[in-house]
């Protein structure tokens, strides 16, 4: 456990460097800006995975890390309002671009099992991936339109 | 995750190449593709996916790196995830009322079994539809086809291609679909932002990506949607599987495989009569 514990700060302290250099180059936030930010963001994140470890429950960890950032910025609670501010500095798209660098390096091992897949099926695959994400913007749609929200 | 993930920080050939890749992605910056009444939006992410990607075919990654990149990819996602917790707690009044859409969203994850199993069955695939099209093909639905009727049955290694697909080109072609259908469609942002939440870490983060650079505006809200949509799906998402999708593509697989009997034998019914 301990182990693991300083295996994650290690890792969370690496790819921290990334996304704010990211932040930087793409979204002109300077690190220092955003340094408290993507510390929080990684205390949540540990703090969710330590969770997950010490519960018997069988919830995915990111469960834990999602739930502990909402209470956490819950208007009322304190120092919520200071934890929001320091988070918004870290842009999103700038999580988001390390992540898929680390992503499409994985999926290399993939590409010959892809390439073998076949036409019917990446046809079939495009069409579950579209299938399911705009049946479900229509259904959302649809309740948010009933209940005038939108 | 002892040994071996003891390994994953040092392998700083991985960590400067991703950095490498932020850098130079996050430069070229933002491309905007007009397309009919929409347009294609080409980010940074999208890039970086599929210039890693690529490097794998070139001596500067071998596969120690593309393994250890994996558990780097659910690392990274988890701070993702602390963000859209971040974003969710101020935003918590609209989200509870918003939360019957949030919640029937998941529905929609039923969408494919609509669209891609009679496709599927057209196209002349047998058991194999039922792994491919009964949900988005992730990780839990892996264990959960696996479990039941085994990786090796038709439809294991129907699953087993989805999966493969997904993982190759999930985040690809979601990233590229998502900005697109937003402009395109009468749809709110807000609906799409819900259904960001569909698949995985990665796939969430390269759909919700071209939301939030067509709407700055709305970007704060549209993420704290799609933050929560992750976590319902998260929490939820096997067991609309097991009890909603699983059994309702077997059903409609029987009826749709019925059907084309019938419409073949009646064929070859009629080809016998003409002759």
């Amino acid at each position: 456990m301990l182990k693991s514990i300083k295996e994650w700060i290690a890792v969370f302290m690496i790819i921290g460097v990334i996304m704010l250099i990211g932040n930087w180059i793409g979204y002109d936030v300077l690190p220092w800006t955003a340094l408290p930010g993507i510390a929080i963001l990684i205390g949540i994140s540990l703090t969710g995975l330590i969770i997950h470890r010490l519960l018997p429950f069988q919830l995915p960890s990111i469960a834990y890390i999602g739930i502990i950032g909402l209470i956490l910025t819950i208007p009322g609670m304190p120092g919520s309002a200071q934890i929001a501010a320091y988070t918004t500095e870290v842009n999103l798209l700038a999580i988001a671009t390390p992540i898929l660098a680390y992503a499409g390096v994985s999926i290399g091992r993939s590409w010959f099992d892809f390439v073998q897949l076949g036409w019917k099926t990446i046809v079939i695959g495009m069409l579950v991936l579209f299938g399911t994400f705009l049946g479900s913007a229509v259904i959302a749609e649809i309740i948010l339109r009933f209940q005038g929200i939108i | 995750m002892s040994e071996k993930a003891l390994a994953l920080w040092k392998d700083w050939r991985l960590h400067v190449i991703v950095l490498g890749i932020v850098a130079i992605t996050e430069s070229i910056g933002i491309f905007k593709i007009p397309l009919g009444p929409g347009s294609i939006l080409l980010l940074p992410m999208l890039y970086a996916v599929v210039i890693g990607l690529a490097l794998y075919f070139t001596p500067l990654i071998n596969d120690k790196q593309s393994i250890n990149a994996e558990p780097l990819v659910f690392l990274s996602v988890s701070i993702l995830i602390a963000k859209f917790g971040v974003q969710a707690g101020p935003a918590l009044p609209q989200i509870i009322e918003a939360g019957p859409a949030l919640l029937l969203q998941e529905f929609g994850n039923l969408g494919t079994i609509f669209l891609a199993l009679p496709l599927a069955v057209f196209l002349g695939m047998k058991r194999e539809s039922i792994g491919m099209t009964h949900s988005i093909g992730r990780e839990a639905n892996l264990a959960l086809i696996t479990d039941k009727y085994g990786l090796s049955s038709p439809e294991g290694r129907g699953v087993m291609a989805m999966y493969i697909f997904g993982t190759v080109f999930g985040s690809i072609f979601i990233g590229m679909i998502s900005g697109f259908l937003a402009t395109v469609t009468p749809l709110h942002p807000i609906s799409f932002a819900m259904a960001t939440g569909v698949g995985s870490g990665s796939m969430a983060a390269a759909s919700l990506g071209p939301l939030i650079a067509a709407f700055p505006e709305m970007s704060e809200t549209l993420t704290a949607f799609s933050g929560v949509s992750n976590l319902i799906s998260s929490v939820t998402g096997l067991y609309m599987s097991i009890f909603v999708g699983l059994p309702l593509t077997v059903k409609m697989y029987e009826i749709l495989s019925k059907n084309k009997e019938k419409k073949a034998m009646k064929g070859s019914v009629e080809y016998v009569k003409k002759h």
